[in-house]
C-alpha cells in the first residue's frame, strides 16, 4: 500500500499545461486544509501515510484497490509458478517437488486468490476511480461505506494469507465441492479460515454493490440518462446488479459451509441426502454469474478503448447494451451446465444446455460490434489498444471452446480435464488482458503522467506470446486430468511449453511494474485528455482530477458535458464529453480551454461551499474491518461449537471477543461521527428518482438479503425434498412457542410503525416509548427462543444431531442473528431519541423500520416451514 | 399518510391470521390442503407487512420490483434445484 504514496504525490507535483492550479493534487491538498478549519476533520495530503488509512474519496479508494489487487496477482502468480514447475514432468506422489497436499493447496489458493482477490478488485479499482467521473458525481453515494468495502477486502485477503499458517489452507479446489469441503476431509484450521476469509470478502462485495447501485442509479448528472451512459459505466452497472444477487447466494453457501465446519451442522456431510448436490447448486447459482461479473468490466474497458483508439463510436451501441442486459439476466439461468456430470435429471440438463446456447448468442453480437467498430475506424496502435485487441482474440478462442463444454455429450468427455482449464483461462485471463489495457489507458489520468509507450509495447508482446504459450498447449494436452500432477508421459512436451509460457507471462509483468513505477515519477506530464478522441467525462477534468472531481455541477442537458456554476452566465464552456453524442468529433483542444476558464471562475465557489462541504476522512471503516477480521480469525478453530483445549483455544477466544468489542465500538463511533456525504442536485435518477439515497440503499441491501434467506430456505427445501418431504417432521414438536414468537415479532413491527408515526408528529415521548417497546419485545423473542432451544438441547437435539435439526437451528439461528443486529440498532436509536434525536429528521427510524419489518416477514415464512408443516 | 387506527387494523389482521395458521394445522386437514392454506396465509401476511408497514404501497413501484427480482431469483434457485432431483 505504501508505494502508492510517492506515485500519487509525484503525479500531482508539477504541471505544465498552464495555470489551472485547482486541477493539481497540490492545490486539492489546499482545499482540504480548509476542511480542517471547517470540520475538524483532518484530511492529509496524498504524501502522508495517514491519508490512505482515513480516506473515503473514491479516487483514493480506487488506487488502493488497484495496488492491493496487483499484490494478490503476484501472490496468485507465484502459486501458479509452483504448480507449473511441478507439472514440468508427470510425477508419482512420491517424487513431487511440492508435497501432494501442498500442491492441492496451491491449486485451490491460486484459483480463489485470482478470481476473488485479484480479478474483480482490480476491475473495481477502475470502477471506483472512473465511474463517478463518468456519471458526473463528486463521489459515491456512501463514501465511508466505500472505504469500508476496501478495508473489508484487504482484511479478507490478509485472513486468507493467515490460513496458510494454520496447518495449511483449503485444499479442495476453488469450487470447494462437498463433501471435500467439510472437516472430515479438510481438517486443517486454515481450511476454515479460508472459508471465513471468503465470507468477509463477500461482505465487502455486498457493501460495494449497494453503494455502486445507489450511486449509479441516483447520482447521474442531469441529461445523463442510462441510454447515454458510457459503456464502461454500463458494464459496471450490470456487474454490480449481478454481484448483488449472485454473491448473496454465495454468502448463503459459505455461511452454511462455515456452520458445517465450525458448528457441526451436517448439510454437506456424506450421509446427508443430496449434500454434495446442494453445494453445487448453491455454488454455481453464484458461479456462473460470477464469470460474467469478472468479465463484464473487462468488456467495458474493451469498449472504451476501442472507441478511443478507433476514433469512432461503437457500432450498434444500443444493441450492444441490450445484449449485455440480456446476458446479465440469462447468466442466472445457466448454472447447471457446470453440473452435467452430477445426478441431476436429463430433462434439466437438456434445458440448461439450451439456455447455455442462448447465452452465447448475445455474446456473438458484442464480438461483432467490436470487430466492426475496428474495421470502420482508424486504428491507433497504442499499448492500451494492443492489450484490448489481444483480449478480444483470446476471448473469441475462449468462447468457442466454451460452447463445446456447453453440449452435454461433449462435456461428458471434457469435464475434469485440461480442456476446461484452458477454456476458462482463455476467457478469464483474456479479461485480465483487457483490464491491463485499462491500466495503461487510465494511468495518465490517475497519475498525471504518461507511461513509456515503447516499454508498454514490449510488455504486450511478451505478455501475448507468454499467454498463448502457456494456455494453448493445454488444449492440445487436454487429456491431462484437472488438478492432478500426474499425467500421460507423452503429454510432457506440451506441459513444458506451458511452463515456459507461464514464466514468460509472469515475467512480462516486471516490465509493466518497472514502466509504471518509473513513469509515475518521471513520465511526461499529460493534459486533461492525452488520448484525443477520448470522449467520456473523466477526460474533461485535469489529470489527476481535483478532490471533488468537477468545478461546478456537471450537466448534459444540451447533449454534451458542461458545467453549471453558481452564476449561470459562466456556464458557457462545453467540454465535449458526452458519450454517445460526442463521438469522433471531440478533440482535446476544445476540452481544455473552456474548462480552464471555468476553473478560474470557480475559485470563489470553492470557498463558499466549503462551509457545508462534504467530508473525506474517517478512520472507522478501517477499524471496523479490523474488528471483523479479529472476530473471524478468533472463531476459525471452532469445531462442533467448541474452541480447542488449552492456551491456543483461549488465545483464539480472546481474539474473537476483542474483535466483537472493536466492531461494536467502531460501529457506534461511525454512527456518531459527523460525516457529510457528497452534495448533489438530483439529475437523472431513473428508476429511483425522488427516493432518498439512504432508502434506496436500504432496499437494495434488503433485496440481497432476500436472496441470502432464499438460499437458506432453498437449501432447507431442497434437502427436505431429497429426504422425502412428508417423512420429515418439524423439529419442535409443539408449534405454540413459535406462535408466541410470531405474536411478539408482529407486535414489535407494530411498535416500530408507531415510533415512526410519533417521530413524524415530533412526539418525543411516543418515539422513545415505542422504540423502547420494540427493544423489549425483541429481547422477549430471543429469550423465548433460548428457552425453546434449551429444551430441545436437553432432548438431545442439537446442530449436529442430523440434517433435519441442522436446518432448523441454522436457519432460525440466522434469523435470530438478524434480530440481534436489529436490537443493537434499536438500542442505539432509543438512546439517541432519548436525547432528542429524530424529531426533525426521522429517516433513521424509517430505515430501521424497513429492516425490522423485513426480519418480521422472514419469520412469517420460517414459522410455518419449521414449526407447523 | 395513514392513521394509527389503520395500522392497528393491519396489525390485528396479521395477528389473527397467524393464529389461524396454527388452527388449520390442528384441524386435521389433509397435509397438502393444510400446506396450501398455511403458505398462502404467510404470503398474504408478508404482502400486508411490505405494503403497509414498509409502505411500499405508497412508494414508486421500482422498489417493489427490486425486491421482486430478489424473490424471483431465490425461487428460481429453489424450484430448479428441487426439480433437478426428480
Ligand atoms: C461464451 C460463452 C461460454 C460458454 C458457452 C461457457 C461454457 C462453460 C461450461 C459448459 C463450463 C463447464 C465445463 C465443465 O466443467 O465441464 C465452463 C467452465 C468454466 N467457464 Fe465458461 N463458458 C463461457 C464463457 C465463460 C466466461 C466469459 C468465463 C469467465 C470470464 C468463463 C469461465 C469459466 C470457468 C471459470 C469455468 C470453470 C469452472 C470450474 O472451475 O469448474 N466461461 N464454461
Ligand atoms: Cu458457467
Amino acid at each position: 500500500m505504501s508505494d502508492t504514496n510517492p506515485e500519487r504525490t509525484g503525479g500531482g507535483s508539477e504541471r505544465t499545461d498552464g495555470g489551472t492550479e485547482v486541477g493539481s493534487e497540490v492545490v486539492s491538498g489546499g482545499h482540504t486544509d480548509d476542511h480542517d478549519h471547517d470540520h475538524g476533520h483532518d484530511f492529509p495530503g496524498t504524501g502522508s501515510i495517514k491519508r490512505w488509512f482515513v480516506t473515503t474519496n473514491h479516487k483514493d479508494v480506487g488506487i488502493l484497490y488497484i495496488v492491493t489487487s496487483l499484490f494478490f496477482l503476484v501472490l496468485g502468480g507465484v502459486l501458479a509458478w509452483l504448480m507449473r514447475i511441478q507439472l514440468w514432468a508427470p510425477r508419482a506422489p512420491t517424487e513431487t517437488i511440492l508435497a501432494p497436499v501442498a500442491y492441492n493447496q496451491a491449486v485451490s489458493a491460486h484459483g480463489l486468490l485470482m478470481v476473488f482477490w485479484f480479478l474483480s478488485p482490480f476491475a473495481f479499482g477502475f470502477a471506483n476511480y472512473v465511474v463517478p467521473l463518468q456519471l458526473g458525481a463528486k463521489d459515491l453515494a456512501f463514501p465511508r461505506l466505500n472505504a469500508l468495502s476496501y478495508w473489508l477486502y484487504l482484511f479478507s485477503g490478509i485472513l486468507f494469507g493467515v490460513s496458510f499458517f494454520q496447518g495449511g489452507t483449503f485444499s479442495g479446489g476453488w469450487t470447494m465441492y462437498a463433501p471435500l469441503n467439510v472437516p472430515t476431509f479438510t481438517p486443517d484450521v486454515g481450511a476454515s479460515t479460508a472459508v471465513l476469509a471468503l465470507v468477509l470478502f463477500v461482505a465487502s462485495v455486498t457493501v460495494s454493490s449497494v453503494n455502486f447501485l445507489t450511486t449509479m442509479h441516483r447520482m447521474r448528472a442531469e441529461g445523463l440518462t442510462l441510454r447515454n451512459m458510457p459503456l464502461f459505466s454500463w458494464t459496471i452497472l450490470l456487474t454490480v446488479w449481478m454481484m448483488l444477487f449472485a454473491f448473496a447466494a454465495l454468502l448463503a453457501a459459505l455461511m452454511v459451509l462455515s456452520a458445517d465446519r465450525l458448528l457441526g451442522t451436517t448439510y454437506f456431510a456424506m450421509e446427508s441426502p443430496a449434500g454434495a448436490l446442494l453445494w453445487t447448486h448453491l455454488f454455481w447459482f453464484f458461479g456462473h454469474p460470477e464469470v460474467y461479473i469478472v468479465f463484464f468490466p473487462a468488456l467495458g474497458v474493451m469498449a472504451e478503448v476501442f472507441q478511443t483508439f478507433t476514433g469512432r463510436r461503437i457500432v450498434g451501441r444500443k444493441w450492444f447494451i441490450i445484449a449485455m442486459v440480456l446476458v446479465a439476466i440469462q447468466s442466472f439461468v445457466v448454472w447447471m451446465h457446470h453440473m452435467f456430470l452430477t445426478s441431476i435429471n436429463l430433462q434439466v440438463k437438456t434445458l440448461f444446455m439450451i439456455t447455455t446456447i442462448g447465452i452465447s448468442l448475445p455474446f456473438d453480437l458484442m464480438v461483432f460490434a467490436l470487430i466492426y467498430t475496428m474495421l470502420k475506424g482508424k486504428i491507433r496502435f497504442t499499448t492500451p489498444f494492443l492489450f484490448v485487441f489481444g483480449a478480444l482474440l483470446l476471448f473469441i478462442i475462449g468462447g468457442i471452446t466454451g460452447v463445446f463444454l456447453g453440449a452435454v455429450v461433449l462435456d461428458y468427455e471434457f469435464r475434469g480435464t485440461y480442456w476446461v482449464v484452458a477454456h476458462f483461462h482463455y476467457v478469464m485471463v483474456g479479461g485480465v488482458t483487457a483490464l491491463v489495457g485499462g491500466l495503461y489507458y487510465w494511468f495518465p489520468k490517475i497519475t498525471g503522467r504518461m507511461y513509456d509507450e515503447f516499454l508498454g509495447k514490449v510488455h504486450f508482446a511478451a505478455y501475448f506470446v507468454g499467454f498463448n504459450l502457456l494456455y494453448f498447449p493445454l488444449f492440445v494436452a487436454w487429456e491431462t486430468p484437472r488438478r492432478v500432477f500426474d499425467y500421460a508421459p507423452e503429454l510432457a512436451p506440451w506441459h513444458q511449453l506451458a511452463t515456459i509460457g507461464g514464466f514468460v507471462l509472469g515475467l512480462s509483468f516486471l516490465i509493466m511494474f518497472y514502466n509504471l513505477f518509473k513513469s509515475a515519477f518521471t513520465g511526461d506530464p499529460v493534459s486533461d485528455n492525452p488520448w484525443e478522441y477520448a470522449t467520456t467525462a473523466e477526460w474533461a477534468v485535469s489529470s489527476p482530477p481535483p478532490l471533488e472531481n468537477f468545478e461546478g455541477t456537471p450537466t448534459y442537458r444540451d447533449g454534451h458535458l458542461s458545467f453549471i456554476l453558481d452564476r449561470e452566465s459562466d456556464a458557457t464552456g462545453g467540454a465535449t464529453a458526452a458519450d454517445g453524442s460526442g463521438g469522433a468529433t471531440a478533440d482535446g483542444g476544445v476540452a481544455t480551454s473552456p474548462h480552464t476558464a471555468v476553473t478560474t471562475e470557480y475559485e470563489p465557489t470553492v470557498e463558499a461551499t466549503e462551509v457545508e462541504g462534504p467530508s473525506h476522512a474517517s478512520i472507522w471503516p478501517f477499524v471496523l474491518s479490523l474488528g471483523a477480521f479479529l472476530i473471524l480469525l478468533g472463531i476459525s478453530p471452532l469445531q462442533d461449537t467448541a474452541f480447542p483445549e488449552g492456551m491456543m483455544g483461549a488465545a483464539y477466544a480472546t481474539t474473537a471477543v476483542a474483535g466483537f468489542g472493536v466492531t461494536l465500538g467502531s460501529l457506534i463511533a461511525m454512527g456518531l461521527e459527523p460525516f457529510h456525504g457528497p452534495v448533489f442536485d438530483e439529475g437523472e435518477a431513473w428508476p429511483f428518482s425522488g427516493i432518498d439515497n439512504g432508502k434506496v440503499g436500504m432496499w437494495i441491501f434488503l433485496a440481497s438479503d432476500v436472496v441470502l434467506f432464499g438460499g437458506f430456505l432453498g437449501a432447507y427445501i431442497f434437502t427436505r425434498f431429497a429426504f422425502g418431504w412428508t417423512g420429515w417432521q418439524p423439529v419442535p414438536d409443539d408449534p405454540i412457542p413459535g406462535l408466541v414468537n410470531t405474536y411478539i415479532l408482529l407486535t414489535s413491527s407494530f411498535t416500530v410503525v408507531l415510533a415512526l408515526v410519533a417521530a413524524e408528529k415530533k412526539h418525543k415521548l411516543g418515539l422513545v416509548t415505542s422504540l423502547g417497546a420494540t427493544f423489549v419485545l425483541g429481547i422477549g423473542f430471543l429469550v423465548n427462543k433460548a428457552l425453546e432451544w434449551q429444551h430441545l438441547f436437553h432432548e438431545g437435539l442439537w446442530l449436529s444431531t442430523n440434517v433435519r435439526t441442522s436446518t432448523f437451528f441454522l436457519t432460525t439461528g440466522l434469523h435470530a442473528a438478524h434480530v440481534i443486529a436489529g436490537l443493537i440498532v434499536a438500542l442505539y436509536l432509543t438512546a439517541r431519541a432519548w436525547r432528542g434525536a429524530y424529531l426533525e429528521d426521522s429517516r433513521s427510524v424509517e430505515y430501521f423500520g424497513l429492516y425490522w419489518h423485513f426480519v418480521d416477514i422472514v419469520w412469517l415464512f420460517l414459522f410455518p416451514l419449521f414449526y407447523i408443516l | 399518510m395513514v392513521s394509527t387506527k389503520f395500522y392497528t387494523a393491519i396489525y390485528v389482521v396479521l395477528f389473527v391470521s397467524a393464529t389461524i395458521q396454527v388452527l388449520v394445522e390442528f384441524a386435521g386437514l389433509a397435509y397438502w390442503a393444510a400446506f396450501g392454506i398455511i403458505i398462502v396465509l404467510s404470503a398474504a401476511k408478508a404482502v400486508l407487512v411490505a405494503a403497509y408497514f414498509q409502505h411500499l404501497r405508497w412508494e414508486p413501484r421500482s422498489l417493489t420490483y427490486l425486491v421482486g427480482i430478489g424473490l424471483v431469483a431465490a425461487l428460481a434457485l429453489t424450484v430448479a434445484a428441487s426439480y433437478s432431483l426428480l
